[in-house]
């Protein structure tokens, strides 16, 4: 297969003879990845981007969580139980993980919300669009605003600091506020970028230009609610 | 043949005043130049800060104001500034953003608002690195590895705020480099030209997209590293401190992991330097194609090796943490996997070299750097092996073996690279050479002092002189003799710093007086060369992009007129776009 | 032309310089003979390297230098070199890795029946511990760390006793038997490097690591520290004396123990009661008030306070005797002495306790011991203190200034003020360190607790250092 001869000029092709299974299939990919202008076909640029911005972003959640599962696995002194710490009493009954549940719910609609946004975006109504992203926002944050209560809670009844807590492991309120903390800053990112682009997308804005910005805006949020699923399964549920 | 580029299809828009071309410009030629003056001025300050080093070590006490808190100052921001402001943000913030969207056949990078906030970002890292000089306590001195405990405990300089002024910079550095990662990333995926496709790459382009790959996966760990080390200073949290007793007194810490930083640390480290390297290698390989006339030997193993290297590059880390404390065990595995990851980059020096044999090569200041680079780099990589290796790296672990083999293999021939660039590329930046004559001194100074500094510098490693240290007084293992190298090393660092100066007076002079280069200077074949306008306007290439026809490196092909064929020429027998002549 | 010239001379010159260099491994000292081979393997595998690599490249540059008549060859790539080439590079790596893997695993298994001796590093100097009799080394924990317990031993654990404790940095190892060592630091990371045993490895704080080998010449070796560790890493050097086993053993006899250091610890015939009553004072916090060389606080000075007559708030007058102790210790407002405000809280201890409190309160007001057990008391105070880790006694500059000429010398403040550092000022300087830094040295030495006899005996040593 002659791909840098001087006389070539489009495309590269692939021989009759490797047109089977696998080899064939594999060799599709990279011909069409390979290709010119763009590897990723009718990807708009700002979509590529983003997916690689979450990429990088996933990166530095995996090393959050990977650093306090090494800090939870050696620490000296016996980690706080999370279904004790993040129960509530509601109406006289002990709920273990309670607010958690409800947050991991409303997060999960909420991309619900989003996916349904960007469904209507493609179908160019513009307006239900736009009120599902502020209704995606809003249960944003209001998960921010329960993270808060969480915070409060924590800090103002149960002691819990940057370096220590009465229950145990330092460590347990320093890793518990800096990947939290680190994720609602997220969430709340979402919600401001949501909100300005759901007004946007109301004015018109993208009629003409079409809707892959509610998309994109969609890819970001769904990537911040599986990073909740996942402190969700490794800093509360272990 | 796919679909129209998006950028043929919106309308270039020509920014208007003195402000938005100059200063706040989103033309990726423009940061490009911004990059490379702030990376080269600060540099210019780590240079400087080496001398002080230098004439410590040379000269012990001869100069009353550098005491050891001041001199581990200097060891730290001297590592720092080199390595991440001057080499990283010089070959993806300034070469990157140069030769990116022309290689390419981009009018500009895909979103050129956050490039430019992306260079606005890393000033304000570099403002606040400076700051660290003003605070009381200065700036850290911690190594530029940062390691905890010391790095936040009294009896290291700085631990007071100039850690944390440090860890903030970097932070920032971290925001620039991803803004800017994303657009080189996003750009060479998707915003190609016409025929453009990835194996026609020119390798200049390979290795600065795979470097920025590796930026946007290995700068998250030191981002976390960094927030959790400033945890750990400002808020009193114990990741990384474990129960300590420092000063006469026990300090509230404990159950944390000094190893745990190390590990985050070097998981970031090892690609860093990575990210420095393959952005050289590809550099490299174009300089030497043009210069020699021929096209770079094996293209596609090449472009493997930079993608394996590059993979591999995040499964050697701990090869930094043989006698850190770790489990041992993970020595075997670091090994192995360090030593494998010199296969691709042993061959990468081969085709460098096998592209000079039956070569037709003009020893023009370009080629003379991509020569002196490849035998450093040869030396630099060499020694790695050393270290790689475990039981080596036992005895030779910080001592002075390590010093010179990070300084040949990241201060030296990257650098070369560099100024090879420069003197490669100033023709189409500015539409003037620079001085040959100057470009000779420059070169032969600094190839040959930078050699001499850093090659018998290994034997003081061998005899086990360690690094960070302020003075030698009291060894008797260390003879009189390695005082006398000492010295050696000492002048020849400040003769090869003074030599610098020439480069400086070169870039200002030719930049205006220069001889006019024309759009070619090199009859080079790769697309940046091929723009209507020297140096380019604003969009690069007029009404029409380029539409590419051959790969980058058709130089002598049999049966050609002449001994290059740029990119774009079409075949014979065929206009521009692909009807045939009559 | 001139590059390849210049490159052929970098070659020869390279290896010559090698062959020349009078810079090489220091004389091997132990068993690790393996790992010169593998690096004197490493050296030629790599040497042959690049000795071709650069010749060959010298040679193309020349023989295919630029002529107007020429063309070069247009060859993209040829499958069957690169696959040579990297088969053969394959090969070079593994005659490299695999004898490096094979020492390894050497380095990795520590022999049955090594002994074992533990260095504790911290800044900026070396302690050793080695376990006694009974071959095991007692628990340590960094609360237990004083000035009197240096090495954070466990006074409950019945294995430290016997530990046999090294403070002065000097390290001494039988000849050929193959010892194991434990790392341990207090504060930050360090390194325990000899030069002339090869291996290395780092203490880590909160983690113990070790290395091991067999040392196999007599003589005295450096020891320095391989990981920075601030502004004394440059100094915190130490040595290890090989010896026969004789001397060696002998050497070890005349080491204290744990038990003996707890035993003597300060000038004055210390015995175990006054011991009882200073960790009493200490653990129960009794000094956050009560200081014991006469400097104020929120409550009396305890030096000199047994027979002392003092005033009470309600005007009376009293001696301050054994009855008067015990009472203001377990109903302290009845009697506040006056001056001093009723805010001391009751203590209930013991008779057994607040017995051997009165005799620790009783040792600060005896009287000194002879003058040339003073000297060698602070001799020994400044080795086990690890005050010889920043300030040398030789003149040579260090973290802290040298006590060579000190006693006496007039010295320039951080204030820029001028002082004679006489008994007062050292005094001070012991005590409260900070505020009286020579100008010229960082603010980072911790203060000490002495006791007046302790600062006596420090300041008569420094007085001979000339």
């Amino acid at each position: 297969m002659v791909q840098n001869s001087s006389e070539q000029h489009r495309p590269l092709t692939v021989p009759e003879e490797w047109r089977s299974g696998v080899h064939n299939r594999l060799t599709e990919i990279s011909t069409d990845w390979s290709s010119d202008q763009d590897a990723f076909k009718n990807v708009p640029w700002g979509k590529a981007m983003m997916w690689i911005f979450l990429v990088s972003d996933t990166f530095i959640f995996t090393c959050f969580l990977t650093g306090y599962m090494t800090v939870r696995m050696s620490t000296t002194e016996p980690w706080p139980v999370p279904s004790e710490v993040f129960a509530l009493t509601i109406a006289g009954h002990h709920i273990p993980l309670i607010l958690i549940a409800i947050m991991t719910f409303i997060l999960i609609t909420s991309s619900g919300t989003m996916a349904m946004a960007v469904n209507f975006g493609y179908r160019r109504e513009r307006h239900k669009t736009a009120l599902l992203m502020l209704a995606t926002a809003l249960f944003g944050a209001s998960f921010v605003g329960m993270q808060a209560f969480e915070w409060t809670k924590l800090i103002v009844e149960e002691g819990v600091r940057p370096w220590g807590n009465p229950m145990g492991a330092a460590q347990f309120g320093s890793t518990f506020f800096m990947i939290t903390g680190f994720h609602g800053l997220h969430v709340s990112i979402g919600v401001i970028y949501l909100s300005t682009v759901a007004f946007k997308v109301w004015r018109g804005d993208y009629q003409s230009r079409g809707y892959e910005i509610v998309e994109i805006a969609g890819l970001y949020w769904h990537f911040v609610d599986l990073v909740w699923v996942f402190i969700f399964a490794f800093f509360y549920l272990w | 043949m796919a679909h129209v580029p998006y950028q043929e299809a919106l309308p270039l828009h020509e920014p208007k005043s003195f402000w938005t071309r100059y200063v706040w410009s989103q033309d990726h030629k423009v940061i490009a130049i911004q990059y490379t003056l702030t990376a080269v001025a600060v540099g210019l300050v780590a240079l400087v800060m080496s001398w002080l080093m230098r004439l410590q070590i040379g000269f012990p006490g001869s100069f009353s104001f550098i005491d050891p808190s001041t001199y581990y100052q200097l060891v730290t921001m001297h590592g720092m500034i080199m390595v991440i402001y001057l080499l990283t943000a010089i070959f993806l913030g300034g070469f990157g953003n140069f030769l990116i969207p022309l290689m390419v056949g981009a009018r500009d990078m895909v979103f050129p608002f956050v490039n430019m906030l992306s260079y606005w970002a890393y000033l304000l890292s570099v403002l606040v690195l400076m700051a660290s000089f003003f605070v009381p306590g200065g700036p850290t001195g911690a190594g530029w590895t940062l390691y905890p405990p010391q790095a936040i405990l009294p009896g290291t300089p700085g631990s007071d705020s100039g850690i944390v002024l440090m860890l903030v910079s970097l932070i920032l550095f971290i925001v620039a480099a991803t803004m800017g990662g994303l657009n080189y990333v996003t750009t060479v995926i998707q915003a190609r030209t016409y025929g453009m496709t990835m194996m026609r790459l020119p390798l200049s382009v390979w290795g600065i997209f795979m470097a920025t790959i590796l930026a946007l996966l290995a700068f998250p760990a030191l981002f976390v590293g960094g927030v959790m080390m400033l945890f750990d200073r400002l808020l009193g949290s114990s990741f990384f401190m474990p129960a300590v007793v420092s000063m006469g007194k026990m300090l509230d810490y404990q159950g944390g992991s000094p190893v745990l930083f190390q590990h985050i640390f070097w998981f970031f480290g090892h690609p860093e330097v990575y990210i420095v390297a393959l952005p050289a290698f590809g550099i490299v390989s174009d300089i030497i194609s043009t210069h020699a006339r021929k096209n770079i030997f094996g293209y596609r193993i090449m472009v493997w090796a930079i993608v394996s290297i590059g993979v591999l590059s995040f499964i050697v880390w701990a090869h930094h943490m043989y006698v850190s404390g770790m489990n041992p065990y993970f020595g075997f595995f670091f090994a192995i996997t360090t030593l494998i990851i010199a296969v691709p980059t042993a061959i990468k020096v081969y085709n460098w070299v096998l592209t000079l044999w039956q070569g037709n090569i003009h020893m023009t200041v370009p080629m003379l750097f991509a020569v002196a680079f490849v035998s450093t780099f040869t030396i630099g990589g060499i020694t790695g092996l050393f270290l790689g290796n475990v039981v080596i790296d036992l005895p030779l672990s910080d001592t002075y073996f390590v010093v010179a083999h990070f300084h040949m293999v990241m201060g030296v021939s990257p650098i070369l690279v560099v100024f090879g660039g420069i003197y490669h590329w100033f023709p189409k930046i500015t539409g003037r050479m620079l001085n040959d004559t100057l470009g000779q001194i420059h070169f032969w100074l600094t190839f040959l002092g930078t050699y001499a500094i850093y090659f018998p510098m290994h034997y003081l490693g061998f005899i086990g002189m360690p690094r960070r240290y302020y003075a030698y007084e009291g060894y008797q293992f260390i003879p009189e003799s390695a005082q006398d190298l000492n010295v050696f090393i000492t002048i020849s660092a400040l003769m090869v710093g003074a030599a610098q100066f020439i480069f400086l007076y070169n870039l200002a002079w030719s930049a205006f007086k220069g001889k006019p280069a024309g759009s070619n200077p090199w009859n080079a074949t790769t697309l940046e060369w091929q723009t209507p306008d020297t140096p380019p306007s604003h969009g690069n290439w007029g009404d029409r992009l380029p539409i590419v026809y051959r790969w980058a490196y058709d130089y002598s092909v049999p049966g050609a007129e002449k001994d290059f064929i740029p990119q774009n020429q079409p075949p014979a027998g065929e206009n521009p776009g692909g009807a045939a002549t009559t | 032309m001139v590059i390849a010239v210049a490159l052929i001379l970098i070659v020869i010159g390279s290896v010559w310089f090698h062959f020349w260099s009078p810079w090489w491994l220091t004389p091997l000292s132990s068993n690790w003979s393996l790992m010169d081979d593998t690096l004197m393997i490493t050296f030629v595998v790599t040497g042959f390297v690049f000795v071709v690599v650069n010749l060959f490249m010298a040679y193309a540059l020349i023989r295919f230098r630029y002529r107007a008549d020429r063309r070069a060859a247009y060859e993209p790539e040829n499958k069957k070199l690169e696959l040579w080439l990297t088969g053969l590079t394959t090969v070079g790596i593994v005659i490299m890795l695999a004898p490096g893997l094979i020492v390894l695993a050497d380095f990795v298994h520590v022999p049955e029946g090594a002994s074992v001796v533990e260095a504790v590093g911290k800044q900026w100097q070396w302690k050793f511990r080695f376990p006694g009799k009974d071959g095991i080394l007692g628990n340590t924990k960094p609360r237990f760390i004083s000035n009197q317990n240096p090495f954070g031993l466990n006074p409950d654990d019945p294995n430290a006793q016997d530990d046999v404790l090294i403070s002065n940095s000097e390290l001494h190892l039988p000849v050929d038997l193959p010892i194991q060592v434990l790392l341990r630091s207090y504060d930050v990371l360090h390194d325990f490097y000899v030069p002339h045993f090869r291996v290395k490895m780092d203490a880590v704080p909160g983690i113990i690591s070790s290395l091991w080998f067999t040392p196999t010449k007599i003589g005295r070796f450096d020891l320095a520290c391989a990981e920075y560790c601030g502004i004394g890493h440059h100094t915190m050097r130490g040595a290890v004396f090989v010896e026969d086993e004789g001397s060696f053993q002998n050497w070890l006899n005349n080491q204290p123990t744990f038990a003996q250091t707890i035993a003597k610890q300060t000038i004055g015939s210390e015995n175990s009661q006054v011991r009882q009553g200073r960790l009493l004072a200490e653990a129960k916090g009794c000094l956050g008030c009560h200081s014991v060389d006469g400097s104020p606080g929120a409550g009396p000075s305890w030096k000199g306070l047994l027979g002392k007559t003092e005033t009470l708030t309600d005007g009376t007058t009293v001696v301050v005797d054994e009855n008067y102790i015990k009472t203001s210790i377990l109903n302290p407002n009845a009697s506040v002495i006056k001056g001093y405000s009723p805010i001391m809280p009751a203590y209930q201890l013991t008779d057994d306790e607040l017995n051997a409190f009165i005799a620790f309160t009783a040792s600060l007001s005896a009287t000194n011991n002879t003058a040339d057990n003073l000297v060698s008391k602070g001799k020994q105070l400044a080795e086990q203190q690890g005050c010889l880790g920043c300030h040398s006694l030789d003149g040579n500059a260090s973290a802290g200034p040298t006590w060579k000429g000190l006693f006496g010398k007039t010295e320039t403040l951080a204030d820029n003020t001028t002082i004679i550092a006489d008994e007062a000022y050292l005094k001070e300087a012991i005590l409260n360190p900070n505020a009286t830094i020579v100008a010229g040295f960082a603010p980072i030495m911790p203060p000490y607790t002495f006791s007046d006899e302790e600062l006596n005996a420090l300041i008569a040593y420094t007085k001979t250092i000339q």
